[in-house]
């Protein structure tokens, strides 16, 4: 009781820490900009320009502080029980118009690797398909069928498919627990591209047997396979600084963490009680099914009184993402669209304050690039509605004052700025350095590489992303449903011809930026390069970007040594692709 | 004994249904309850100030 009294305490305190330094740099960007903003003379448009960087400051800020905080610790020693495993779990397998090829060969993969640890009679299989095609669906019955001859898993690898896709992907799960959650205390719920080594299973099991009040324990899943340059990029970022980012918020959240909808593991009985998720009121995008029901249902659980935690120290968790900018704001679309739906919740009964203050997060998650982008319309309007400089502002003084440049205050602002966004991952990689793990990065001198190429990469790409990100947030705010659309897989290279289709209103908004400023505010246009650049040359970005990447920069763990689970994955994958063109005419 | 090697000797929309066949074990999951009494729209709505409507008192 006293140990845990102890946590409380020190979960309040770093979130209060956090807090207060993040409204400090928030405050002082508000108080710098205001007097450079000022020193032409004062007007409305400088202190609209002044909240704006303080939304935006604040935002950046607590991210930064977020991965200060995870610097500052170890992973904490958890609980977990020895001796034999009694409990059942269910390992679920959401699919919608999946290849049931590389979906199915996961599974035997993860079969294989349960059995190795000697409990694989204490896990099951379950294939949960939404999948709306009839031909892949065809495919995904032929596919089972010679999952089961490989695995010898009749009884213990399940297969069944809705006639209706109620409620999506939470649906689906709802529906298994509705007809089957009783044979099973735990289920394990992945993606269709997930992949987790039956050790890591086996632990987590371990895990929530020696907590009875964990309702929910998330992995931090590591991004494998990926061959493009915004690929290997992205798998970098999330190998190198994700498991910092994730201890910092970890200190935060205290028993009230996070559901990243895959790669976790649940209580049965926990999420049955407290997780069947209502339709909203009202149409989509605001009302509907609930669409990014993970972080509701991990507020859920808090609710009722479980534990949710993230665990940054399980490794053998994996997943696959987006091999370019496209496909990766697709995705983001549909996070955006759910996101800005859990403004319907944020007043939802009996919430915890950090549940609904992580509702709060997404939200500016997605609005923040608006304050951005608010900043440099009204930066470039600003001249106009600006009074004239009174060279005489003191009565019967003969001599004019000439007002002092306050160039020098902007540059502080920026390069403070500038610091929020790169001091945490260049102190990450400090950190990685002095305790080796930069080792699993090709060593200090790649991985110091590796960090500043995706430092400059993400500059680069971060205007695009900016546009991406607004346009989802207008769609949605004018009631435009994005659906349901299935992800797309595999080599994701584009021409310029696909990149331009997709991003020709980016270069135009970066031309008519570039345009405006040099016509109402010519010594702006310096300052405005750094975001216009990248939105005029965004095709060639997204295009360059998707192609497949040859550089040794960006190395992983997984890339240099690849996990046990992804080479059972890639021998099932030659076995079945070989007989791939029997199988479909047999279907 | 069906070989299942050979999935093409049978029929395999049935054969898939009945060895992919879920336990029969319902859990019950009831419905909670997310949404506020008010919501914060409707809120906004009521809050908002109505200076146009004028009360019909007197001629």
């Amino acid at each position: 009781m006293a140990a845990g009294a102890a946590s409380g305490h020190r979960v309040v305190l770093v979130r209060s820490l956090t807090l207060t330094a993040s409204l400090l740099a928030a405050g002082l960007g508000f108080i710098v900009f205001l007097q450079f903003g000022a020193s032409d003379g004062f007007d409305a448009f400088d202190v609209l320009r002044s909240v704006l960087i303080f939304a935006s400051t604040f935002w950046l800020a607590w991210g930064a502080f977020t991965a200060f905080a995870g610097l500052t610790s170890r992973p904490p020693a958890v609980p977990r029980a020895a001796g034999p495993i009694r409990a059942m779990t269910a390992v679920l397998v959401p699919v919608y118009n999946e290849d049931p090829v590389a979906t199915f060969a996961r599974i035997a993969a993860m079969d294989a690797s349960l059995r190795a640890t000697g409990w694989g009679d204490r896990f099951h299989f379950a294939i949960l398909s939404d999948t709306r095609d009839d031909g892949v669906a065809a495919r995904e019955r032929v596919w089972f069928l010679r999952l089961l001859a490989d695995t010898h898993g009749e009884g213990r690898i399940f297969y069944r498919r809705r006639t209706s896709n109620k409620g999506r992907k939470a649906g689906n799960i709802e529906d298994f627990i509705k007809r089957a959650g009783a044979a099973y205390d735990y289920a394990v719920i992945l993606d269709a591209d997930s992949l987790m080594e039956g050790a890591t299973m086996v632990e987590m099991v371990r895990r929530m047997e020696a907590v009875p009040e964990l309702g929910l324990l998330q992995t931090l899943p590591t991004i494998i396979r990926a061959r493009s340059r915004f690929g290997r990029t992205m798998q970098f970022a999330g190998a190198f600084y994700s498991p910092i980012f994730a201890r910092g918020l970890a200190m935060m959240q205290g028993r009230t963490g996070p559901f990243w909808g895959h790669n976790a593991i649940v209580r049965m009985r926990a999420f049955a009680e407290s997780c069947g998720l209502p339709e909203l009121s009202g149409k989509p995008p605001f009302g509907g099914h609930i669409l990014s029901h993970d972080y509701v249902e991990a507020a859920l659980l808090a609710r009722a009184g479980w534990t949710v935690r993230v665990d940054d120290d399980l490794t053998g968790s994996y997943e696959e993402a987006p091999e370019n900018i496209i496909d990766h704001a697709k995705r983001d679309r549909r996070w955006c669209q759910g996101n800005l739906q859990h403004s319907r919740l944020l007043l939802a009964p009996g919430l915890k304050p950090w549940s609904r203050f992580v509702f709060l997060q997404g939200i500016l998650a997605y609005i923040s690039p608006g304050f951005w982008l608010a900043f440099l319309a009204a930066s470039i309007a600003a001249p106009l509605f600006a009074p004239p400089i009174d060279y005489f502002p003191i009565e019967y003084w003969p001599f004019p004052v000439i007002p002092v440049s306050q160039v020098s205050k902007a540059l502080g602002l920026a390069i403070g700025i500038g610091g929020l966004l790169f001091l945490p991952k260049l102190l990450i990689l400090l950190d990685a350095v002095l305790r080796g793990r930069a080792a699993g990065f090709g060593g200090a001198v790649r991985a110091a590489q590796s960090t500043l190429a995706e430092l400059l990469f993400s500059s680069i790409t971060a205007p695009v992303f900016l546009m991406f990100q607004t346009r989802s947030v207008l769609q949605v705010l004018r009631g435009a449903d994005g659906g349901w659309p299935a992800q797309t897989r595999g080599d994701g290279t584009l021409s310029f011809g696909d990149a331009w289709a997709a991003s020709h209103w980016i270069v135009t908004t970066g031309a008519v930026v570039l345009g405006t400023a040099q016509w109402l505010s010519p010594e702006l246009v310096p300052w405005l390069l750094p975001v216009a650049l990248p939105m005029v040359l965004a095709p060639a970005i997204i295009a360059w970007s998707s192609r497949p990447s040859g550089t040794a920069l960006f190395s992983t763990r997984t890339e240099l040594r690849p996990a046990p689970v992804v080479q059972l994955h890639d021998r099932v994958m030659l076995r079945w692709t070989a007989s791939d063109t029997g199988q479909t005419e047999a279907a | 004994m069906m070989d299942l090697a050979k999935p093409e000797q049978f029929d395999l929309d049935r054969l898939a249904e009945e060895l992919g066949a879920l336990p029969d074990a319902p859990l019950a999951m009831p419905v909670q309850r997310l949404e506020p009494p008010v919501q914060p729209a409707r809120l906004f709505a009521v809050l908002r100030p109505r200076s146009g409507r004028m009360g019909k008192v007197g001629h």
